[in-house]
């Protein structure tokens, strides 16, 4: 078994999740209480915000991370562009645009388990990756929700007269993108983000006990959570994905990892860096992404998009996709 | 004691992601008193865990008049019709009023 992979199985952080995934396919009544479990998923793009912000203070925006953030830029507008022209032959084109939306933003824990893989492995990474992080997070929303509506223009025209549904009262463009900045997990990150970087190194020795030291067990934690939502969703969900989809959400990320390190290959990003913005482009959102369209696109099915982000994605790149876009960046 | 009063009661389930537009659609019809609660559950949509913020429900409880009731309702067809997946139940209460009607036995 490779090295890279083995050394990721044997992570505590990661052993918790296959100890969720299997407690909750025991169907075992081990239940995280859900106050808490919101706190620790803040509490994970707190400590994610204020350590990215304190590197950045300290090492600034080199060229190399110039590259990197538009590399991210590049690849939020690219992925959702083609998962769409790919899913809409298959799938209605709402689901289409919802699975492009997901598939295009990010996961951050599955970033917060790279950069401790690459910690495991003394690999060095800027602290602009956070802001790459953050910047990945919105463009697909707003490619998707106009992909959405210019779906719902096409079939009102094609509709027979006085047969089509009336437009969505609630739904505008100044809405969803009022959703999608002013979302909590996306603002905190943000602030901690700058809190961090105005801080710098003072700040972060000050937070050192609660962002440094319980960071693992509190991941942990959360992982075991995620593995018994994992198993629950995969286990309930009425919506039966078929071949196709579990294909898509098998082999997507990597195909986007591989795309996003040709990328970094071609700018000339450090390992580090090239295999964080593999983990970004690989990563579909189960959090953000998912709540924003349910609400900008309703005629989307979420047993869709958010099994495949929650329930085939996010435990392929957390057990095999991070090891193995690792060791792809390698070859670079 | 003080009669009881007759209403309609509206218990909406909802995804929590539309509990902020579901409170606005109250608020356009001058429905001022709804109480919020988180819940937990699955359906057609998939596991509810609580878990997540994007895997909540909550469920949104309205007292209300007969009158008022019917334009609330209209506003969460037109909302269904759009595709908003909820679940809107109406049932008949009878409240103990915090205030007795006016002209009514102390």
């Amino acid at each position: 078994m490779p090295s890279g992979l083995l050394h990721s199985l044997v992570d505590p952080a990661i052993l918790f999740f296959v100890f969720g995934v299997f407690a909750g396919l025991v169907r075992s009544n081990l239940e995280i209480p859900a106050a808490i479990s919101k706190f620790f998923s803040l509490y994970l793009l707190m400590a994610l915000g204020l350590k990215g912000g304190a590197s950045l203070a300290e090492t600034g925006l080199p060229v190399e991370g110039v590259l990197a953030l538009l590399a991210a830029i590049g690849m939020a507008a690219l992925v959702p562009a083609y998962s769409f022209l790919i899913l809409g032959r298959r799938i209605s084109p709402f689901d289409a645009a919802a699975v492009a939306a997901t598939y295009g933003s990010v996961s951050a824990v599955t970033f917060i388990a790279a950069q401790q893989f690459l910690r495991n492995h003394e690999v060095a990474f800027g602290g602009h990756m956070t802001v790459a992080m953050v910047l990945m997070e919105s463009p697909a929303i707003v490619m998707a929700v106009l992909l959405a509506s210019l779906v719902r223009t096409r079939l009102a025209r094609a509709a027979p007269a006085g047969t089509a549904a009336p437009p969505l009262a609630a739904l505008s463009m100044r809405a969803v993108l009022h959703e999608a900045f002013t979302d909590g997990a996306h603002l905190l990150l943000i602030g901690s983000l700058v809190i961090g970087y105005l801080t710098g190194e003072h700040g972060a020795q000050v937070m050192q006990p609660f962002t440094g030291a319980i960071f693992k067990g509190i991941l942990a934690f959360f992982l075991l959570e995620m593995g018994l939502l994992v198993a629950r969703q995969f286990k309930e969900s009425k919506v039966r994905l078929g071949p196709f989809l579990i294909g898509f959400a098998l082999l997507m990320p990597v195909f986007n990892a591989t795309l996003a390190l040709a990328l970094a290959w071609a700018l000339g990003l450090a390992r580090g860096d090239a295999m964080l913005l593999a983990v970004l482009s690989a990563s579909a959102s189960y959090i953000v992404v998912p709540a924003i369209v349910r609400y900008a696109i309703p005629e989307a099915r979420p047993g869709v998009y958010f099994t495949m982000a929650l329930g085939v994605t996010f435990p392929f790149n957390i057990l095999l996709g991070i090891p193995l876009y690792f060791a792809m960046s390698g070859m670079i | 004691m003080r009669p009881l009063e007759h209403k309609k009661l509206l218990t909406l389930i909802a995804p929590r992601e539309f509990q902020r537009l579901l409170v606005d659609t109250l608020q356009k019809r001058e429905v001022g008193g709804y109480t919020i609660v988180p819940a937990t559950g699955a359906g057609a949509s998939g596991v509810r865990s609580g878990l997540l913020a994007s895997d909540s429900n909550v469920l949104i409880y309205v007292i209300i008049s007969e009158a008022r009731l019917q334009l609330v309702l209209e506003d969460l067809d037109e909302l269904m019709r759009g595709g908003y997946r909820l679940k809107a139940l109406v049932s008949d209460i009878a409240i103990l009023p915090r205030k007795p009607a006016a002209g009514a036995d102390q």
